[in-house]
């Protein structure tokens, strides 16, 4: 490159590092006009168009940059970012290897092209590709390289058994062939044994593990040895590794859990293997009261400094309970006296509190008789102890609603007296008490689950708003009251919370669920309110840096040769990529699109794609529902269970029911068939789960299984099979009006060339010769099937259920799905609106039979739409504030009239806001499509 | 237990839970970590699988500079007292010596945070130098473009993240290992040291 041309590219550079494209595309331009076939100058256009989102320009010179196979770094570097961007990952191993093929012995290019392949996940080719530098270059480096690569592709979901094997007997003949030991790394020894271990080499990975470099790298390596107590289980060592762990505990001091779960195993290991052997029994006695001498005295030693002596103990206990029973009751209490100060007492006793009878009884003595002074922080924490100990292992009998109620009545009491000894902390601080009203909140949960009676969880809304003004960083109550006002039909009183704990970063996959699911039913979009379509969009952020970051640096641990982690950050990649949650997300958000956007064959053909991908993944639920702290007794149903919207989770099920619907009436709706799509696709395709290759697109869709429709509402069950019924009778028809792909694509290459002024890559243009329509006659025309009206005719009668009940909530949720019911409608009909291609068709008695049905569900929507105008000029008065204050029955000194009073406001208001809302929307909708 | 780090969301819970700063951070200043001294970073998980605490660290600096840092440590509230902090700080130590071969381990601690402070002390830690001012944005150190800025986390701002502007004083904290058998890493009269923000790393 000349010097002068050097100069005029660099303001390029400048302008696309501090993000300013449009003058990047403008240099670009000005200086193509001089140079119009230079590879960097058109490589650096196209990223400056990618990144202000011109695909289709940035589609057309990318190809051209492709064509001219580029050698030089900037072009390949260049390049790299714009094909990143478009999700070409395949298009970018091609251009690195053609370019690696014309300079061999470039070094660096090699890298390049071994990562092009990685980000691509070729592992297979990024294998070969490794071998080949191997021989080349002999940096070792490469060789481990090609052993990872060889375990990934091991490792990938869609590899056959048979060839996982091979593929680590692969990776085991490469790493051994290496010149040095592979213990003179850490990370290259941690593969080493993972291979091993998987080929089951239990014995050759002990004598590696055995020799003093082994040695050296597990007593520093957690990662390494984990891998090797894990070798030791599968051997069946564990007696040997119950000795190591005893010496480590007594010579080292270690006090790792794991150490302490090592001597237990061992101490256990003879029953294991034969116990019907004579003197099994006896030997294995003996050394439980061996072992039982050992954590004995390391938990005197220790005292309260570490507790790993006397959970080892209980531990121990746990395991060889047939034998003796007063001693589990012994160490309890033992555990209590000494930890039970220690706000982690209850969860490291629940494990070991499963009891019954006699048992249960001098345990719940024992808690009963034990202090309840609240004179200090320590003694607070003793009290809620046992208050959450005692309250698991309650019966049913004793929850009674007026045993539950004289329960709440004392915790409540004790947090007001125990508030005292936390007045003087700092806003940020929590309060010791705070526990008490989480068990108050819990009990009040608890009962209106037994009753149905709303006041309690007003109760509890009341009494946790207190409690979390005292404590502003109690997250935990900030998440029971999201659940509350959701079941309370108050979502922006919920949203207002969420947005309170400030969620960052990956907890938008793993806590969104707390507003996000089922969110379509509060969401306002049809009258124009976005609140709910936006937020599912911030959510989703997170999926889009993912995909754009994690893989960098999966290659740097390439590159410092972190091969531990690689696995590591490609399974934290691909949990993220493919989150459940992030496609529930996806499918309210566009629940709500229909309801907001026009429908047209632009929206449907676009989500169309998005959802046909979703399809093939294979989800992982990343959900966190333990979050939610629990304390109901272990008879009933868990907290998080009991304060389900519609007291359902919508998992894999729920997801595959919904998207089986949406995408069976966008592909009828839509003219892209597969072909067209694979034509039209930007990116490269993602991986196919192996449960997508089990049959065609069409029977997938068709199959409806019980337990997937199992997660479904009875109400979202009726919207499902009425869908499926609406697009059963259409289909013929659909398939009848389609134009067949050439002419699809041959106008979508139309909108291109207008568009960019160039073609369409890889698509023919020219016009398909004859007439466009189809040989065959019209379908028969058949009548709609019944269940169409009679869907909307129940669902007025579910509505009319659902509102006398005492839940507030499960009208709006009938009344979401029929206006959804409709919308489907709506998108079934579309093709068949436009005068021409009805009479070409002939189809005219098809569409006379649309008549009846969208009149039946206007006439039902709009009634719904009337009674919820009703019921929602009655929320948001002070009647109903005062309701709220009586129905909590908590007004009081401590919890002031104003106080609860404002939190009626904001319940009241915000349903009526809902109520509102979504009357509106609906007669709108009405409105639009009524003709 | 103590456990080798690895990328969950509990690891993210446990940041929103106990309002720490650190474990908020975006996805790349962990894979920063990780891709690069996975063995200084590890967790305390519960025997039921519980996130009871964590630590991060690195070993950087050059000849006798080199050593092991402490980026972050963190016990949650319920876990506090129980001995977890020594353990993981222990396990920092053991490779920071063996493995890195580095001549002392160090950490900056903010100057009001006592109960760090005094843990510290106890371990054999003492002050080296403290920081004078600190205004928010390391963003060109000494070296030209430091490569942790990219994600807006020096270990330097790691340290103060999240807090008032009045407590941004931290003091650098050191503890000598076997290779500074003549202990030339550390010194008496440290807290009499003061230097500005850009001479630490
Ligand atoms: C500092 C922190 C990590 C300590 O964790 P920990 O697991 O409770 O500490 P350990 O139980 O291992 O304590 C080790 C020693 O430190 C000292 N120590 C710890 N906490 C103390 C406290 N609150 N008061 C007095 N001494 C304390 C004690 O000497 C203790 O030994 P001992 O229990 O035998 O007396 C924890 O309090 C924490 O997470 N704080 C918030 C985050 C933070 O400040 N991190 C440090 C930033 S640089």
């Amino acid at each position: 490159m000349s010097a002068a041309l050097d100069r005029q590219i660099r303001p390029i550079y400048d302008a696309l590092d501090t993000g300013s494209n449009k003058s990047a595309i403008v240099a670009c331009n000005k200086l193509l006009k001089k140079h119009p076939k230079n590879a960097l100058v058109q490589a650096l256009k196209a990223l400056a168009l990618v990144r202000s989102q011109k695909v289709e320009e940035a589609l057309a010179l990318c190809d051209e940059v492709l064509e001219s196979k580029p050698a030089d770094d900037s072009t390949l570097n260049a390049m790299m970012h714009v094909l990143r961007g478009l999700g070409r990952h395949k298009d970018m191993v091609t251009m690195y290897e053609a370019a690696y093929k014309k300079q061999p012995a470039n070094e660096e290019l090699g890298a390049q092209t071994f990562f092009a392949n990685v980000r691509a996940s070729n592992w297979k080719s990024a294998q070969l590709l490794a071998s080949k530098m191997y021989k080349q270059f002999q940096e070792e480096r490469y060789l481990y390289w090609s052993v990872i690569s060889s375990v990934l592709q091991a490792k990938d979901p869609n590899t056959s058994t048979e060839m996982r094997t091979l593929l680590y007997k692969l990776a085991l003949r490469l790493i051994t062939s290496a010149p040095s030991p592979s213990s003179i790394r850490s990370d290259r020894f941690h593969l080493h044994l993972t291979i091993l271990r998987e080929l089951a080499e239990y014995d050759e990975a002990f004598a590696l593990l055995d020799t003093p470099a082994g040695q050296g790298i597990c007593e520093t390596n957690l990662a390494c040895n984990e891998i090797r107590r894990d070798i030791m289980r599968l051997k069946g060592a564990l007696e040997e590794e119950g000795k190591r762990a005893e010496q480590r505990i007594l010579e080292k001091n270690d006090r790792n859990w794991l150490e302490f779960l090592s001597v237990v195993d061992g101490t256990f290991s003879p029953l294991l293997q034969n116990s019907a052997v004579d003197g099994v029994k006896e030997q294995c006695a003996s050394k439980v009261s061996n072992t039982m001498a050992l954590f004995t005295k390391i938990s005197v030693e220790d005292g309260k400094k570490d507790r790993s002596g006397l959970l080892g103990l209980l531990e121990l206990e746990d395991r060889s309970r047939k034998h003796d029973s007063t001693r589990l009751l012994t160490l309890l209490k033992h555990y209590y006296e000494l930890f039970g100060d220690k706000a982690c007492c209850f969860e490291d006793l629940k494990p070991y509190s499963d009891l019954e009878d006699q048992e249960l009884a001098s345990w719940s003595e024992i808690l009963n008789t034990s202090p309840s002074s609240l004179s200090s922080v320590e003694s607070v924490r003793r009290v809620i102890n046992s208050h959450k100990l005692l309250r698991y292992n309650l019966s049913r009998s004793e929850l009674t609603v007026e045993a539950e109620c004289s329960r709440a009545e004392l915790y409540i009491k004790q947090y007001q007296e125990g508030l005292l000894l936390g007045k003087d902390l700092p806003s940020t601080e929590l309060q010791p008490v705070d526990d008490l009203a989480i068990l108050a909140g819990s009990v009040f949960v608890n009962v209106w689950k037994m009753t149905g009676d709303i006041k309690f969880l007003y109760k509890a809304a009341v009494l946790l708003e207190f409690a979390l003004a005292k404590s502003r960083q109690a997250f935990q109550m900030r998440l029971m009251l999201i659940r509350i006002y959701r079941l309370l039909g108050a979502p922006a009183v919920a949203s207002d919370h969420y947005h309170l704990l400030r969620i960052k970063q990956v907890q938008n996959d793993t806590l969104s669920h707390f507003i996000l699911s089922r969110c379509s039913t509060f969401s306002l979009a049809a009258s124009g309110d976005l609140t709910f379509s936006s937020e599912c969009l911030e959510a989703s952020q997170i999926y889009i840096s993912n995909s754009q970051e994690t893989s960098d640096f999966v290659i740097r641990a390439f590159s410092a040769e972190k091969y531990s982690q690689i696995p590591e950050f490609i399974k934290f990649e691909d949990w993220l990529e493919n989150s459940l949650q992030r496609d529930i997300t996806k499918l309210e958000y566009l629940r709500m699109r229909v309801a907001h956007e026009a429908i047209s064959s632009e929206i449907i053909d676009l989500e169309l794609i998005e959802l046909k991908f979703i399809f093939d993944r294979l989800h992982h639920d990343n959900r966190d529902f333990e979050i939610l702290p629990n304390y109901q007794p272990r008879v009933v149903e868990d907290f998080n269970t009991q304060t389900l919207l519609f007291g359902k989770s919508e998992g894999h099920g729920w997801v595959w029911s919904l998207l089986k619907t949406y995408i069976t009436a966008f592909s009828q709706a839509s003219d892209l068939d597969d072909v067209v799509e694979e034509k039209l696709l930007v990116g490269d395709r993602p991986q196919v789960s192996d449960a997508a290759k089990r049959g065609t697109l069409k029977e997938r869709l068709a199959e409806r299984d019980e337990e997937e429709l199992s997660e479904l509402t009875t109400d979202e069950l009726s919207l499902v099979s009425y869908a499926d019924a609406l697009a059963a009778w259409l289909e013929p028809f659909h398939d009848y009006v389609r134009p067949p792909a050439s002419v699809v694509l041959a106008e979508a290459a139309k909108q291109t060339e207008l568009k960019t002024g160039m073609p369409l890559r890889g698509v023919d243009t020219t016009p398909p010769n004859g007439s466009v329509k189809k040989e065959e006659d019209t379908p028969p025309i058949t009548d709609a099937p019944e269940a169409l009206q009679k869907f909307f005719e129940n669902m007025k009668a579910r509505f009319e259920v659902a509102r006398k009940t005492t839940s507030p909530v499960e009208a709006l949720h009938v009344a979401t799905l029929t206006q959804e019911a409709f919308l489907l409608f709506v998108v079934e009909t579309l093709r068949f609106k436009t005068a021409s291609v009805v009479k070409i068709h002939k189809l005219g008695n098809l569409v006379t039979k649309f008549k009846p049905i969208r009149a039946v569900a206007v006439t039902v929507l709009r009634d719904m739409a009337a009674a919820l105008e009703g019921i929602s000029a009655q929320e948001g008065t002070s009647e109903k504030r005062r309701e709220f204050i009586e129905l909590s029955g908590l007004e009081s000194l401590e919890f002031d009239h104003d106080f609860i009073m404002n939190i009626g406001k904001k319940v009241t208001d915000s349903r009526k806001k809902v109520q509102e809302g979504i009357a509106k929307g609906m007669s709108k909708l009405c409105s639009t499509y009524e003709q | 237990m103590l456990l080798y780090f690895v990328l969950s969301s509990e690891t993210w819970i446990f940041g929103q839970k106990h309002l720490d700063h650190v474990l908020q951070y975006n996805i790349g200043f962990y894979l920063h970590y990780l891709s690069r001294w996975p063995d200084l970073c590890c967790v305390q998980e519960a025997p039921r699988g519980r996130m009871m605490g964590y630590v991060i660290g690195k070993a950087e600096g050059q000849a006798a500079e080199w050593h092991g840092h402490v980026t972050a440590i963190t016990v949650a509230p319920e876990y506090r007292r129980l001995s977890l902090a020594r353990k993981m700080m222990n396990l920092l130590e053991l490779v920071s010596n063996d493995i890195y071969r580095g001549f002392f381990v160090d950490l900056f601690v903010r100057c009001n945070n006592l109960v760090a402070i005094e843990m510290y002390e106890g371990m054999g830690y003492s002050v080296y130098r403290r920081v004078k001012e600190y205004y928010g944005n390391l963003g060109v150190g000494k070296g030209g473009r430091d490569e942790e800025d990219a994600f807006g986390m020096s270990a330097l701002a790691v340290c103060l993240s999240g807090r008032q502007e009045t407590e941004k004083v931290p003091l650098d904290m050191r503890k000598p290992l076997s290779r500074d058998s003549a202990r030339r890493s550390v010194r008496n009269n440290g807290r009499d040291i003061i230097v500005s923000a850009h001479d630490v790393s």
